[in-house]
């Protein structure tokens, strides 16, 4: 736990020290959510009251607060496990009595607070901004259910992303998988429009995939769209793929591994 | 008993080739005949504790592969190797707080935080006592005056100022063995001195037993009382320093200096073959057993003769020509 924490805090302090970075993404974020809102309203005017039992108001706040926790759950870990394994510096933690795994997941953490920090600031004041437009949801229980998913989305998304990141043992050019990846990630999430406007079969279907936990399921919840009871499916859902993602993790590490210390050629 | 100990120690690669050309990568995108490279094979020694031994070689002639296999981040395709008694691609935290390993193209402090971070961040992977981290730190932060520096961001230190800091990261935990890979590869003459004046007093003092790749001769001269050259993954040599010269360098170089106005070059080239000349000096180098007869006949000829003397080839030219020839 100890190793954890001062593992974190340096981590915290390294991303303290890239003022501009930290700032200049939350412009392109805002940016984003801007211009998500900008395109519904101009659908809406042209379409009418509702669509899809979305409402323009719903809509909004659906891409707020999806974003909102998006911000909360997203990580960076792939890249940085891809160029570990790429440039060789897995070397350096191997030699060191530290499983790889947890150091490097203890640094995203700390390298990945300061940015999230900054980025749930800018996307609360976008949230001010549009407040008219904003629904608020003050049921307890709901808000309970939805830091819990929040949770597990957080962690399954990191799992997630490690396991892409291992992929970097096999194939030296990651860039353009990891790319594909990520659209492939968003587009199952409901980053770029809710998934219940495909049909309900697709709609169905992302349920039971992981990406839809960390925008889609805990947007339509905080909207009351989805009630409590499948919510706590959902949760169910979530450890489901974390336990799966850990094993995954295990084995491909473990082939990985011998891959890099070139066992058996 | 001893430190390292290692037997047969061999090491293949994969690789393929690709003909030259769009079609050539057309060829190698559908198809990759896979080849190997034997990095090591065969490679036998054993170094006992508290030595410090310079592992010499080409490029490409399998020292960092011998060093990662001996710190475990390989796995040899054959043979063996045990340090402080240990397999070490088991990985064994056991065996990894007892030993350390410093590359110079590869950093294990943090670029973007100050060295001192990295150390706290050693302490807690390593599990070192608040008392040795203080007691450890302090020495050799004193050792490689290193104090005014540490709260600077790595990346914006020179390359010298982060080798020591690396080390000073690589240290801490006190390890028994220590294996260097070209410590001291970029750095400036003074900064090289530093590193090296470093490793013979910690040597010395601690008692470590220390395995160190260089291309620097210098770094070996000073440091190694022992070598092991490797050229091709094969072992070629083993033994003192100074047997290498006596066995490879059958020729001495006789250093002759002259007063007055000088002499003219084919008066002395009858004495041997002329390695360097002016006419006021000049190096001859002779057959080894013949190097005292040709002082005295140099002595009692007509040629104006101030000083001489008699040395051995350096062994940067010992090395290279011994490289040449396998």
């Amino acid at each position: 736990m100890k190793k954890f924490l001062t593992i974190v805090r340096a981590f915290w302090q390294r991303s303290l020290t890239y003022r501009f970075t930290i700032l200049s993404y939350r412009l392109g974020e805002i940016g984003e959510t801007i211009v998500l809102i900008l395109m519904w309203s101009a659908v809406y005017e042209g379409q009418g009251e509702v669509i899809k039992g979305f409402t323009l108001q719903e809509m909004m706040t659906y891409i707020l607060v999806g974003n909102f926790f998006n911000v909360l759950i997203r990580n960076f870990l792939a890249e940085v496990v891809g160029r570990d394994i790429r440039e060789g510096r897995l070397s350096m933690f191997l030699v060191r009595p530290m499983g790889y795994f947890s150091y490097i997941l203890s640094q995203e953490v700390g390298r990945i607070s300061v940015s999230t920090m900054m980025s749930v600031l800018s996307q609360a004041i976008v949230i001010a901004f549009f407040w008219r437009a904003f629904l608020w949801n003050f049921d307890l229980l709901y808000l309970l259910v939805l830091v819990l998913m929040l949770l597990l989305a957080f962690f399954t998304e990191l799992l997630l992303s490690f396991l892409v990141g291992l992929v970097a043992f096999w194939i030296d050019e990651i860039d353009g998988i990891y790319s594909t990846i990520e659209r492939v990630r968003r587009f199952f999430s409901g980053g770029y429009f809710p998934l219940s406007l495909l049909p309900a079969a697709l709609a169905q279907i992302s349920f039971f995939l992981p990406f839809s936990y960390s925008f889609f399921v805990p947007a339509q919840l905080y909207l009351k769209k989805i009630d409590l009871m499948t919510g706590l499916q959902g949760l169910a859902v979530q450890t489901a793929w974390i336990l799966l993602l850990l094993l995954a993790i295990r084995l491909v590490w473990k082939r990985g591994l011998r891959r890099y210390e070139g066992v058996g050629i | 008993m001893a430190a390292i100990e290692v037997n047969n120690l061999s090491r293949a690669y994969e690789y393929y080739r690709k003909e030259p050309g769009v079609l050539g990568s057309l060829k190698a995108f559908v198809h990759r005949e896979k080849l190997y490279a034997h990095a090591v094979s065969d490679v036998s020694f054993s170094v006992e504790e508290g030595e410090l031994v310079g592992f010499l070689g080409p490029n490409g002639a399998g020292k960092t592969t011998t060093l990662k296999m001996l710190s475990g981040i390989l796995h040899p395709s054959g043979g063996e190797a045990k340090v402080l008694g240990f397999t070490p691609y088991k990985r064994e935290k056991a065996y990894q707080k007892q030993f350390a390993l410093v590359m110079g193209q590869k950093n294990q402090l943090v670029p973007d935080l100050p060295a001192m971070e990295t150390f706290i961040l050693n302490k807690e992977i390593y599990e070192i006592s608040d008392n040795d981290f203080h007691k450890q730190s302090e020495e050799l932060i004193e050792l490689f005056d290193i104090r005014d520096i540490l709260d600077i961001q790595v990346r914006k230190l020179s390359l010298g100022q982060r080798m020591k800091c690396e080390l000073v990261a690589a240290l801490l935990h006190q390890p028994k063995v220590l294996f260097l890979d070209e410590p001291t590869i970029g750095l400036d003459v003074v900064a090289q001195k530093n590193i090296r004046d470093f490793l013979k007093k910690y040597n010395e003092k601690k008692k470590i037993t220390i395995l160190i790749t260089s291309h620097y001769m210098e770094d070996i001269k000073e440091l190694c009382e022992r070598v092991i050259i490797i050229n091709k993954g094969k072992k070629i040599f083993d033994g003192k320093l100074k047997k290498l010269i006596e066995d490879y360098a059958p020729y001495k170089l006789i250093k002759v200096t002259f007063t007055g106005e000088g002499v003219e070059k084919y008066t002395v080239e009858a004495f041997g073959t002329i390695e360097e000349f002016s006419p006021y000096s000049c190096a001859i180098r002779v057959k080894r057993e013949e190097a005292k007869q040709t002082a005295i006949r140099l002595l009692s000829s007509p040629l104006p003769v101030d000083d001489i003397l008699i040395d051995e080839m350096k062994v940067d030219d010992v090395v290279r020509k011994i490289f040449s020839e396998s």
